[in-house]
């Protein structure tokens, strides 16, 4: 057994930089990052296009929580926000002090540039590999530290908790098979999102909602899982990103006879150069139903993939292109064999980005004591219905050391959890691994084919447009698919880098927070931000300006709602 | 089309001993190597082990051997691979203990070299209110360099490794660069002290393997050669490699070539008493041979002083 004060789960943005807030209280405390794969390989390294601060006299912080809150379409608690608006500009100077390779104007200082939603340039960005270097940045800061143990390519299966307390985690290591009980005061959870329970996203393969369904099963509920984001600008087939950013340097995207189609659904006028909040630099959600729109009228390009449109930038020129958006360029042309600069790129919407997750107070806190959750697993909330590109990145920061201090500050009141206690909650946990899938016979279903009917299920009945009849035949299909998924087959036996069992883990987690995600949406009867319904077209504040919670229960979830925090921003019609 | 992998296989818990499995597999003209392999895992075989994370080129995870050409599965399209023959042959990065089929040990390999550089910013204390000002163009080198993907491409390539297992490596060293030329980095003469620790910048051989490996363009070879430019402009000369650059250029500079027995001398450290004792059976087998010139009695050769002046026009246009 191993034993630390506290355990980060997740070597990501949030995960680094809580860990590094807890290193910073004190040399003396013991802190464990464990995460399934080499902390730089953890998909913070993909985010591209920046990260949202008041950097500028120019900018103030009740303007960006506007926007934010604006944004959220009134679903984001309002202190929360203000306490995120007030820390991030501190937090992206001290990434700035450990080393972050921003991007310069030419007086030196650090660079913004406009993203959507935003009412001004706010987006801080190292080229477009934001979110590279900003995990690279932290994780170097991390080595730093002798008091942080990292525990890379462990696989954590639950949360061990006892008492109504967590006490630590079981974890696999990948390298030998052997689940390891992680004693700790304090567990941080920041494993991120959940995309790949869709079938087309821009998410890794690695994300599969862990963390959600850890804390979902200990009991923590998931707070708003049915807004779910498609980024308007994913290339068909592989779904790879292709960042806000473009639009930010003033891309456009135009339908299939040239047209630039956001002037026809309120978004308008449309101008040469970018206009905040406007046109291309609307929100993500209006975008991606614009898109939709546009494809019912017959305006979208058809191709092997699908329905698309064209992000043009060849206006922006070859220049602007190389030094503000060169790994655009790359992406294009290494994927759709296109040179942004002479052609325009075809793109579409895809899923991005799970505004909901364990539910957590300001201080990354759940309701399960000695649990805390931070960055994309967590939902404190401050995106509300809809993020804002850029939102999330800086989230991980202040919310990542936020809760970082918080559980150091818990941890030091609590006593050394009971080893032997710890030893026997590791060893149910073995049995159940073992009955579930290493020592279970004659299993029949296959863990693609389970997979892949999970995410068609989840497109078809939670995807941009929603209604009830589809919703409600997409959560049937989960709960049989769950049936299905206790005779699921493994013919790999083997204890080392045993990775047809970490798929099943991580179908096994998906297929909780897939349920989450559609009964949550099944349940909310009104359309505000992502969760668009064709049946209920207007949002409705009377009935539906609360959180969804979502508890698991042995017969799928169960649905309760908590009141949204309104501090200075009274819920006004969202318009562009 | 139909494309036959040809997968490394190696399993630790059977006989350890190394196969290859087989698997015909139809795919389209898009996908990539990472596409094949899922698809294996997915339908054929789920005992594959390979590593993967991002799929999509962004993080360095699923580094193999494609057709015996270190690259990203999730980039490398099969396409370019199958020109020839419908065949693909996949390996797992050469000169790295396996663990298993397609996955080898990172640690070994890489990251405790890198941690031993001490990679991380020593910043200026007395300056933590604000931003930097800092010009974007040292920003956009340091860019390039910490575009690493840790991917371990160069130090597959590396032509010391193999040799020397415990040479801090391509990638490290690079790791190191990234800090030497920080302009926030307080750290200085510290850092160049690492580097130059044996079993650092002054074992390259220089072969440029290095850069030609690496996918991201960062030139590991000429980072390695900045650090150690920066230690002889810092005075960090007395080293063995450093002192036999400096007696090589004295001695050409002075008699227009190469006084090789001087080089033996200098290279050594002429106060390095035992280092020069382990050169008399050497010296004295050629002496005997009449193959070593006595060091320092050296005759100029024909031309010696117009390349003096070449070294002359070069030491004051470097200042
Ligand atoms: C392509 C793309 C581009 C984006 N661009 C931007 C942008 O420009 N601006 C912005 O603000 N946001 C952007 N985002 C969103 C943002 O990148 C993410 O929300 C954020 O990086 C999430 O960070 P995280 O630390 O919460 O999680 P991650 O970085 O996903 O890290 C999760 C960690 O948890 C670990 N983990 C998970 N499960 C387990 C388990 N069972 N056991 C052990 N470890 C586990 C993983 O190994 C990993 O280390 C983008 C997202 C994508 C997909
Ligand atoms: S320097 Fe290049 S080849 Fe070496 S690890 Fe970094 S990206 Fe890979």
């Amino acid at each position: 057994m191993f034993t630390h004060d506290i355990i980060l789960i997740g070597g990501g943005g949030a995960g680094l930089r809580a860990a590094i807030a807890a290193a910073e209280q004190s040399s003396k405390l013991s802190i464990a990052v464990v995460s399934k794969v080499y902390p730089m390989r953890s998909h913070t390294v993909s985010a591209e296009g920046g990260t949202a601060a008041v950097m500028r006299d120019t900018d103030s912080l009740d303007l960006h929580a506007k926007d934010t809150i604006f944004g959220a379409d009134f679903m984001a608690d309002q202190d929360a926000v203000e306490v995120f608006i007030k820390e991030a500009p501190g937090e992206l100077i001290q990434l700035e002090h450990w080393g972050c390779p921003w991007s310069r104007d030419a007086d030196g200082r650090v660079s913004v540039r406009a993203f959507g939603g935003m009412s001004v340039d706010r987006t801080c960005f190292a080229a477009d590999k934001t979110g590279f270097h900003m995990l690279h940045a932290l994780f170097q800061t991390s080595q730093k530290y002798d008091n942080i143990a990292r525990y890379d390519e462990f696989y954590v299966t639950s949360l061990l908790a006892d008492d109504g307390k967590v006490r630590g985690v079981a974890a696999i290591n990948i390298y030998n098979g052997r689940l390891e009980a992680i004693a700790g005061k304090a567990v941080i959870l920041c494993t991120g999102g959940g995309g790949r329970i869709f079938p087309f996203t821009t998410n890794a393969a690695i994300k599969t909602g862990d963390g959600m369904a850890m804390a979902y099963r200990a009991g923590v509920p998931l707070k708003d899982m049915e807004f779910v984001q498609y980024h308007p600008t994913g290339l068909p087939g592989t779904g790879i990103l292709i960042t806000e950013g473009s639009r930010g340097e003033g891309g456009w995207l135009k339908n299939k006879d040239g047209y630039r189609y956001l002037q026809d659904y309120g978004l308008g006028p449309p101008t040469d150069t970018p206009v905040h909040r406007k046109m291309e630099l609307g929100p993500r959600d209006i975008l991606s139903r614009c898109h939709m729109q546009e494809y019912a009228k017959g305006r979208t390009f058809e191709g092997p993939y699908g329905h698309y449109v064209h992000l043009d930038l060849r206006h922006l020129g070859e220049e602007v292109i190389n030094k503000k958006l060169p790994f655009v360029r790359e992406l294009a042309s290494k994927y759709v064999g296109i040179d942004p600069v002479y052609e325009p790129i075809p793109v579409r919407p895809v899923v991005h980005y799970m505004m909901g997750g364990v539910h957590t107070d300001m201080n990354g806190s759940a309701p399960l004591e000695g649990l805390y959750a931070a960055g994309e697993t967590a939902c404190v909330s401050i995106n509300g219905a809809n993020r804002l590109g850029s939102n999330s990145l800086t989230e991980c920061l202040v919310f990542g050391a936020r809760a970082g201090r918080a559980a150091v500050q818990y941890a030091a009141a609590q006593g050394a959890p009971s080893s032997q206690r710890l030893e026997a909650l590791a060893r149910d946990e073995q049995q159940r691994l073992d009955r579930q899938f290493l020592r279970k016979e004659g299993g029949k279903e296959k863990i693609a084919v389970i997979r892949e009917e999970m995410q068609k299920a989840m497109e078809d009945g939670a995807g941009i447009y929603r209604k009830e009849e589809d919703m409600k035949r997409t959560c049937q299909l989960l709960r049989e698919l769950r049936e299905r998924f206790s005779n699921i087959a493994i013919e790999d036996r083997g204890d080392v880098f045993n990775t047809q069992l970490t798929a099943a883990l991580e179908l096994d987690f998906m297929l909780d927070v897939a349920e989450a995600v559609a009964h949550s949406a099944l349940n909310r009867k009104e359309s505000r931000g992502s969760h668009t319904r064709t049946d209920f077209p207007k949002r409705d504040d009377e009935n539906f300006l609360k959180h969804t919670l979502a508890h698991r229960t042995p017969d799928g979830p169960r649905i309760d709602y908590l009141p949204v925090t309104i501090t200075r921003w009274q819920p006004e019609e969202r318009k562009y | 089309m139909q494309i036959t992998f040809k997968v490394y296989r190696k399993d630790p818990e059977k006989d350890g001993k190394p196969g290859r499995s087989n698997y015909s597999v139809e795919l389209d003209e898009e996908a990539t190597v990472l596409d094949g392999l899922l698809k294996i895992r997915d339908e054929m075989d789920d005992t594959l082990a390979f590593r993967a994370s991002c799929a999509r080129g962004y993080c360095g995870e699923c580094t193999m051997r494609v057709n015996y050409k270190a690259c990203f599965a999730c980039t490398a399209k099969v396409s370019a691979f199958t020109k020839k023959s419908p065949e693909i042959l996949l390996d797992p990065l050469r000169n790295i203990p396996v663990i298993k089929d397609l996955v080898f040990d990172w640690d070994a390999f890489m990251w405790n070299k890198i941690t031993a550089v001490k990679p991380w910013l020593e910043p200026d204390e007395s300056s933590t209110n604000g931003e930097n000002l800092l010009p974007d163009s040292t920003m956009a080198d340091l860019r390039k360099v910490m575009s690493c993907y840790y991917c371990g491409l160069c130090d597959e390539g590396c032509t010391v490794l193999p040799v020397d297992f415990d040479f801090l490596g391509p990638a490290a060293l690079t790791k190191a660069y990234r800090f030497v030329f920080d302009p926030r980095d307080k750290a200085g003469r510290e850092r160049l002290k690492i580097a130059e620790k044996p079993k650092g910048i002054w074992d390259c051989v220089h072969c440029f393997e290095a850069s030609e490996h690496c996918p991201r363009g960062i030139a590991p070879t000429e980072r390695i050669i900045s650090i150690r430019d920066k230690a002889f402009k810092v005075g960090i000369t007395n080293e063995k490699v450093a002192r036999h650059h400096t007696s090589f250029a004295a001695s050409v500079k002075e008699s227009g070539w190469l006084d090789e027995g001087r080089l033996a001398l200098e290279s050594e450290g002429l106060t390095n008493i035992k280092g020069l004792m382990k050169l008399l059976p050497t010296a004295a087998r050629a002496m005997a041979r009449g193959k070593a010139p006595i060091p320092y009695l050296h005759p100029k050769r024909p031309g010696a002083e117009q390349i003096k002046k070449i070294f002359e026009k070069g030491e004051r246009e470097k200042k």
